[in-house]
């Protein structure tokens, strides 16, 4: 029987449970119970065979700016196939593509863990444009960073900062003095403060920044309220008067792949104008470097986030995280140092 | 679908997947060559659409279980 791609529904769940257990091993499977771990606004399809479940993939249409206008782009996740463990399945995961880009031929992936992915790669040889999203962080508590740097297992990390404290000349000493340093520009007294919620002044910041990207999803007061309920303490707007926001993470790490056990902040997402990206970054890293955290990390696209940072004594470091723009998103030729992209986007700061 | 067209899509495949052109046939599927993974599945189906200048749908796309069936789906976009 062929393999027809459908809108989940509740009937698919036990074959959806049966294929997440085939795949266990290659990684994250699909949501089981879709409506509550999905953003607002997604659908799930499946690819269904004769009653067994043999793929899917996730789709949210949301609204971008492009250039000043409005267009309807899609957030294509988690295309996951039985060919990952069958081969007799290969043929799957490009079907999968094929469809999503039937539905919504302006459609970008986000996160992906690295080019060496099988996402990636199928998607980079279908065309689709694959880039890494700078990777900013700065060390707020150097003694605890290092250590608890040393217990994590993965030594990206560490020897990206060994290699920097190598090149200030003077270790660890030296970097905190280049970030102090750094971080001394004048700042013209920047007044910021913490908001319960979106309001109509985060509108008024979309209203003036959304013409001077070249492409960023609409950050408009109602769809940042979806995204970060007011209910959901773990959220922080900080803002700065009319002229920006950023939201921000304090999470303490467990046993995590990357930061064992570190207190990490994070600067998850932000809008201003982007001569304002710099009085944002520099409220927000006060504001969690108050809150005690080891170190605080941004990924960020625009090159006017990356210079806010840099400015603030953010280094920039490996990043896996990585964007994928269909061809005929690509074609619409925004440079991705033009695209406002971070860890709010796609599927938002659900690992962080 | 034609002999000619099956030993082109045959030659074809045995460039993607970097095996000898004689150990591949109307009947070989995923299942027997090891490098036929997704990743080639998609490079070889585009490699298809670029030497005849079609393009494939979702649907055609899935009944592409053998190399037979990829030629057989070839020759009726080309007829």
């Amino acid at each position: 029987m062929a393999i027809e791609i459908r809108p989940f529904s509740a009937e698919w769940r036990n074959s959806l449970r049966e294929f997440n257990a085939r795949l266990a091993a290659t990684g994250t499977p699909l949501p089981e119970d879709p409506d509550a771990e999905m953003q607002p606004g997604s659908t799930m399809y499946v690819a269904v065979e004769d009653g067994a479940v043999r793929g899917g993939y996730i789709l949210r249409p949301q609204t971008f700016s492009i250039r000043g206008a409005l267009r309807r782009v899609a957030h294509f996740r988690l295309p996951v196939s039985e060919g990952a463990v069958n081969r007799a399945y290969a043929r799957v995961g490009p079907l999968l593509v094929r469809s999503a880009l039937q539905a919504e031929p302006l459609l970008y992936a986000l996160g992906m863990r690295g080019f060496d992915r099988p996402l990636p790669r199928l998607l980079g040889a279908m065309g689709w444009s694959v880039s890494s999203i700078p990777l900013f962080f700065r060390v707020a508590r150097p003694a605890r960073f290092l250590r608890g740097i040393r217990a994590a297992r993965e030594a990206r990390w560490r020897a990206s900062l060994m290699d920097l404290a190598a090149w200030t000349g003077t270790g660890w000493i030296g970097l905190r003095g280049w970030q102090w340093a750094r971080s001394l520009q004048p700042r013209g007294g920047i007044e910021w403060d913490t908001a319960d919620d979106f309001g109509s002044w985060a509108d008024e910041v979309w209203g003036a920044a959304q013409a001077e990207y070249g492409m960023t999803a609409m950050r408009d007061a109602r769809t940042l309220s979806e995204l970060y309920p007011a209910g959901n303490k773990r959220f922080v707007r900080v803002r700065v008067n009319s002229r920006g926001w950023a939201v921000v993470l304090d999470t303490a790490m467990e046993g995590d792949r990357y930061f064992g056990d570190l207190r990490v902040g994070t600067i998850v997402d932000s809008m201003a104008r982007p001569r304002d990206a710099a009085a944002v970054i520099h409220a927000a890293r006060r504001y969690l470097e108050g809150r005690g955290v080891d170190v605080i990390v941004s990924n960020q696209s625009h090159a006017a986030w990356g210079a806010a940072l840099r400015a603030d004594g953010f280094f920039a470091g490996p990043s896996n995280f990585l964007f994928a723009a269909s061809k005929e998103l690509a074609a619409l030729g925004v440079p991705a140092t033009e695209m406002h992209m971070n860890r709010g986007d796609g599927d938002g700061p659900v690992h962080l | 679908m034609s002999s000619e067209t099956l030993d082109e899509v045959r030659r074809i495949a045995a460039d993607v997947f970097g095996r000898d052109e004689n150990l591949l046939g109307a009947d070989s599927s995923p299942e027997q060559v090891e490098t036929w993974d997704s990743v080639q599945h998609l490079t070889l189906v585009l490699a298809l659409e670029a030497r005849y200048g079609v393009e494939f749908s979702p649907e055609e796309m899935e009944r592409m279980k053998t190399l037979g069936d990829i030629a057989g789906l070839v020759g009726s976009k080309i007829r």
